[in-house]
C-alpha cells in the first residue's frame, strides 16, 4: 500500500517540497538547499536527470503545470524561476531559466500554478502573495502583489479550479479567499458560490482558526471548488462549506499538527504532517476523521552481527542493547511529512498520491489499498 | 595515601641516596618547597660534596625565636646546628660520612626540620599546661592564616582559622569540617573537635590578632592531657601540624573527583545525543564493485 | 468519533507523571518548520530568541514538580527552548548542580542543542531549531531531553553522597591516629 523509497541519503536530507510531470514520469524535489534535482521515476527506481542550480538560497516550493510543463520555483533569496523545457542555443534540450522579479524582500515560502497554467502565485514572508502572469510583448513575467489585510507570513496557497479565486493560509492564524483576476488573462470574473465579483487584491472571505490562534500550514480548495479544507497548528482541521452558507467546520485532532491537505474525493481529503502519517477526513456535511493511511508496521532494525558496528555503537550511543539503538518507530515516514503530491488520478479522484518528508522519503500511497488495510475502516 | 606524610620526601631521599653512595657523592643545590610558604635550600657548601646545608625558611620562624627555639632545635639536632645561611631562618650542616650510629634516625629528623619548627611551639605550650601555667599566642602559619595555641588549666585548644579562596571550597570545606565535628565520637580517644563558620568566631579569638572573616572556617582540637603526655605528645604535634594541609589536600581531592565524574556523565549524555542521530546506510559493494542491496 | 492514537513512542516507565508530562509537551512544541525572518531580510535566525513577531511565538508552558524543580518550554515557529530548574536542596547541591552545568555549557558545541547560556532562573537551556529536528530523530531528541534531566538529578544527588562519604573517611582515619 505504501511503497517507499529513500530519495536523500548519505547524507539523509531534509524534503520539504516536491512537485510531478503530468504523466507522473518525473519528480522535481529539493533538499532543503538552493538546488532542485529532476528525477525520473519508472515506477520502480528513481534516477537523476537534472539539477536546477539556480536560486542562492534554500528553496522553499515548486511547482510544475500540467498544462504548460513549466517548471517554477521559489526560495529564501526572494526570487522565483520558471524553468521551460526548451532547446539551447547548441540545440540541446534542458530547462531554461527565467528569473521571476517578485518585488517582496522577504523569503518566497511556497508557490503554485494556476490551474489552467496560465499564472503562479507566491507566498511570502513579505506578508504578500506576488501573482506573476507572462507578459508576450516583453517576454518577461510581471508579478502583482496581494497585500491588504495579509499581517503574516503565507504558509499555503490554493487556486480556486475557476483560476481566479486564491486561498491563503497564513501565520496570522487566519485562511482567505483572495480574488487573483488578472485583466487581460482571465475571463472576466464573475460572481462566485464564494460571494460577489471582487477586484484584483481583494479579500472575498476571511476565516479565523480557533481562538487560540494556529498557524494556517495548508489550504486546499476540493475539486468543483465549493469547499475549502485547511489544516492549522492547533492541531485542527477545518472544512468551509460555500453550498452552506459558508459555514465552517472544525474538528480538533489528537494527533499533531498537520502541513499539507489534499480533496481525494468529491467528499473526502487526506491530511499529514508533523504525526509522520497521513490520515484520512471525509466530509458529508459533517467532518469526520477516518483513521490513518499507515498500518504502522513495527520496523526491524536491522540486525548487525559485525563486531565493528557493535564496537562502533558502543563508542558513539555508548549502548549496544537494542532498545536504546531502535531509532526507528513504526511509521512509513521517519519524520515529519512536508508534502502531499498526488500520483494517480486527479484532485477529486486520487488513487495515489505521494509524500515527502523531513527523512529524505518519497513515498507512493495507494489510497485504496491503504483504506482496506485501515484498521477502523469496519467501523 | 589519606595521611600526609611529616618527613619531607625529598630532603631524606637527598640525603638517604647519598648516605648508601659508595662511590664518588654527587653534588647538590636544590630549592624545594614545602607546604604552607616553608622552603628548603640544599647545598654543598665550598663544593665539599659530603656536607650537605640543609636551610629552613618558615614563615613564622620569628615568633619561635621568644621560645628559644635554639635551644630546642639543638636538643635534636646536636653540633650539626650551624648559623643561618643568608636568606634563611635556619641551617643544619649533614656531614655525610657522619651521620652518627644510626644514620636512618638522623636523616628522618633533617627531614623533619619543619615538623620540628611547629614542635617548638607545641612542645613550649604542652609544657606550660603541664606546669599549670596560661598563656596563648597567636601562630601566623601561613600567609594570611593563623593558628591560635592557648594552654590552660586542665586543657590546651589550638584552633585554625583557614582561609577559603574559592566559594566552592568553602562549601566543600564545611562539609569536611562538619565531618571531623561529627566523626569524633567514635573514637573516645581523639580530641574533641569543634567547627565554626564566617560569623561562629570561636570566644576564645577576641582580642587576638587570629585571622577571622567571612570565608574563613574554624576549626578547634581540645588538647587533654592523655594527647599532650610525653609518649603521645610527638605524635599529636605530628597530625596537628598537618591538619590545615590534610583538609585542604582533600578538599581538592574531592573536587578532581567530581570533576572526572562530569566530564563522564557529559560523555555519556553525548553518546545519547548520538542515539538521535540517524545512521549512515553505506552501499555495500560486491567483489565486482556492484552495488549490493540486502533484501 | 474515532481518533488517532498519539504518536509519540511508549513512554519507556509509566507511572512518572513529571518527565511523562515533559515529554508530551515536548513531542507537541518539538512541530518546527524552515521559518526564514519577516523582520530582517534573508535572514533566518530562532523566531524563539530574536522574538520578531508576537505572532510566530508560542504560550510558553512551565511543566514542575515543585518550587524547587520545573522545565519550562518556549516554543516558537522554527525553534523551541528547553530550560531546565534542577532541583538544588542544599549548598553543596547549589555549587554541584552550577559546577556541572557550567562544565556542559563549555561543550556546548558539542552537544549542538544546549544553549551556552541558561534562561534567567533556570540552570540550563537547549535550543532545538528546525535544523536539529531535520538532522535528527525528533523522538529521539526528546528521549535525550528526559534523560538528561533525571540523569543530573541522580549524578548531582550522587556525586553530593560521595563528598559526604569521602569527608566522612577523612575526618575518621585522621582522628583514629590520634
Amino acid at each position: 500500500m505504501a511503497t517507499e523509497f529513500q530519495l536523500m541519503k548519505n547524507p539523509v536530507l531534509p524534503l520539504f517540497t516536491h512537485a510531478w510531470n503530468k504523466d507522473k514520469t518525473q519528480v522535481c524535489v529539493s533538499p532543503g538547499d538552493n538546488k532542485a534535482h529532476i528525477y525520473s521515476f519508472d515506477g520502480k527506481n528513481y534516477k537523476l536527470e537534472h539539477t536546477l542550480e539556480d536560486h542562492t538560497a534554500t528553496i522553499t516550493g515548486i511547482d510544475w503545470s500540467a498544462e504548460s510543463n513549466d517548471i517554477v520555483t521559489c526560495g529564501h533569496d526572494r526570487n522565483a524561476y520558471v524553468y521551460c523545457w526548451k532547446k539551447n542555443d547548441a540545440g540541446v534540450e534542458v530547462w531554461d531559466p527565467k528569473l521571476v522579479i517578485l518585488r517582496i524582500n522577504r523569503a518566497a515560502t511556497c508557490v503554485k500554478w494556476s490551474p489552467n497554467g496560465k499564472k503562479f502565485a507566491v507566498g511570502s514572508g513579505a506578508r504578500v502573495i506576488s501573482v506573476c502572469y507572462f507578459e508576450e510583448d516583453n517576454d518577461w513575467w510581471v508579478s502583482k502583489h496581494i497585500k491588504r489585510p495579509i499581517r503574516s507570513t503565507i504558509l499555503s496557497i490554493d487556486w480556486h479550479p475557476n483560476n481566479y479565486l486564491l486561498a491563503a493560509g497564513s501565520a496570522d492564524f487566519k485562511c482567505r479567499i483572495f480574488s487573483a483576476a488578472v485583466k487581460g488573462v482571465d475571463e472576466k470574473n464573475k460572481e462566485t458560490e464564494w460571494g460577489a465579483r471582487k477586484k484584483f487584491g481583494e479579500v472575498v472571505q476571511e476565516f479565523s482558526t480557533s481562538t487560540a490562534g494556529g498557524w494556517v500550514h495548508a489550504v486546499s480548495f476540493s475539486q468543483d471548488g465549493t469547499k475549502v479544507a485547511f489544516a492549522a497548528h492547533d492541531s485542527c482541521v477545518y472544512v468551509v462549506d460555500a453550498t452552506d452558507n459558508l459555514k465552517m467546520h472544525r474538528l480538533p485532532c489528537k494527533a499533531l499538527p498537520y502541513r499539507t491537505i489534499e480533496w481525494v474525493s468529491a467528499t473526502e481529503f487526506v491530511a499529514a504532517g508533523f504525526d509522520y502519517v497521513p490520515a484520512l477526513f471525509s466530509f458529508t456535511g459533517a467532518l469526520q476523521y477516518i483513521g490513518e493511511l499507515d498500518t504502522r508496521q513495527e520496523k526491524e532494525t536491522k540486525s548487525t552481527f559485525r563486531a565493528l558496528d557493535k564496537f562502533r555503537n558502543l563508542d558513539s550511543k555508548g549502548t549496544t542493547e537494542g532498545s536504546a539503538l531502535k531509532t526507528k518507530v513504526n511509521t512509513t515516514h521517519q519524520n515529519c511529512i512536508a508534502d502531499l503530491q498526488i500520483f494517480a488520478g486527479e484532485k477529486g479522484n486520487v488513487a495515489k498520491f505521494t509524500t515527502v518528508g523531513s527523512d529524505g522519503k518519497i513515498v507512493v500511497w495507494d489510497l485504496a489499498a491503504a483504506k482496506r488495510s485501515m484498521p477502523s475502516s469496519a467501523a | 595515601m589519606i595521611l600526609l606524610e611529616v618527613e619531607n620526601r625529598i630532603l631524606s631521599e637527598v640525603l638517604s641516596s647519598r648516605a648508601s653512595e659508595t662511590e664518588e657523592i654527587a653534588p647538590v643545590d636544590m630549592t624545594v618547597a614545602d607546604f604552607d610558604g616553608t622552603m628548603y635550600h640544599v647545598s654543598n657548601p665550598e663544593g665539599d660534596a659530603t656536607k650537605v646545608l640543609v636551610s629552613i625558611s618558615v614563615p613564622f620562624f620569628h615568633q619561635l625565636q621568644q621560645f628559644d627555639v635554639d635551644s630546642f632545635m639543638k636538643g635534636i639536632y646536636g653540633d650539626m646546628v650551624t648559623s643561618p645561611e643568608s636568606g634563611y631562618d635556619f641551617s643544619l650542616l649533614v656531614d655525610i660520612s657522619k651521620l652518627g650510629a644510626n644514620p636512618e634516625v638522623t636523616i628522618s629528623n633533617v627531614a623533619r626540620l619543619r615538623r620540628n619548627c611547629f614542635a617548638a611551639v607545641f612542645t613550649k605550650f604542652f609544657q606550660m599546661q603541664k606546669d599549670g601555667k596560661m598563656d596563648s599566642i597567636v601562630l601566623n602559619y601561613k600567609e594570611k592564616e593563623t593558628m591560635f595555641i592557648n594552654a590552660m588549666k586542665d586543657r590546651v585548644t589550638v584552633i585554625f582559622s583557614t582561609l577559603f579562596t574559592d566559594k566552592d571550597d568553602i562549601v566543600i570545606g564545611k562539609v569536611f569540617m562538619k565531618a571531623f565535628q561529627d566523626v569524633r565520637g567514635r573514637n573516645p580517644s581523639a580530641p574533641q573537635v569543634l567547627f565554626g563558620h564566617a560569623k561562629d568566631v570561636p570566644r576564645e579569638l577576641e582580642g587576638t590578632s587570629a585571622l577571622t572573616g567571612d570565608n574563613v572556617g574554624y576549626v578547634t582540637f581540645v588538647l587533654f592531657p592523655r594527647h599532650i603526655s610525653d609518649d603521645k605528645m610527638d605524635h599529636t604535634i605530628d597530625l596537628i601540624h598537618t591538619f590545615r594541609d590534610y583538609l585542604h589536600y582533600h578538599i581538592k581531592c574531592s573536587k578532581a573527583y567530581l570533576h572526572q565524574r562530569m566530564r563522564a556523565r557529559t560523555s555519556s549524555l553525548l553518546k545519547v545525543l548520538n542515539r538521535a542521530r540517524p545512521d549512515a546506510e553505506k552501499e555495500k559493494k560486491t567483489a565486482t564493485g556492484r552495488t549490493f542491496v540486502r533484501k | 468519533m474515532s481518533f488517532a492514537p498519539a504518536p509519540k513512542p511508549k513512554p519507556t516507565s509509566t507511572l512518572q507523571p513529571y518527565p511523562d508530562a515533559v515529554r508530551s509537551s515536548l513531542s507537541a512544541a518539538m512541530c518546527l518548520q524552515n521559518f526564514a525572518s519577516q523582520v530582517v531580510e534573508r535572514h533566518n535566525k530562532p523566531e524563539v530568541e530574536v522574538r520578531g513577531d508576537e505572532e510566530l511565538l508560542m504560550n510558553p508552558v512551565v511543566v514542575s514538580r515543585s518550587d524547587k524543580e520545573s522545565v519550562l518550554i518556549e516554543g516558537s515557529v522554527n525553534a523551541l527552548r528547553v530550560s531546565i530548574q534542577i532541583k538544588q536542596a542544599d549548598m553543596i547541591e547549589e555549587i554541584l548542580c552550577k559546577k556541572f552545568m557550567g562544565f556542559m555549557m563549555m561543550r556546548a558545541e558539542n552537544f549542538v542543542v544546549l544553549r551556552r547560556k541558561p534562561v534567567p532562573g533556570y540552570d540550563v537551556s537547549f535550543l532545538i531549531t528546525n535544523f536539529h529536528t531535520e538532522q535528527m530523530y525528533k523522538h529521539k531528541l526528546v528521549d535525550f531531553v528526559i534523560q538528561f534531566m533525571t540523569d543530573i538529578d541522580k549524578e548531582i544527588s550522587d556525586m553530593k553522597l560521595t563528598v559526604n562519604a569521602r569527608a566522612r573517611i577523612c575526618a575518621e582515619s585522621f582522628l583514629s591516629q590520634f
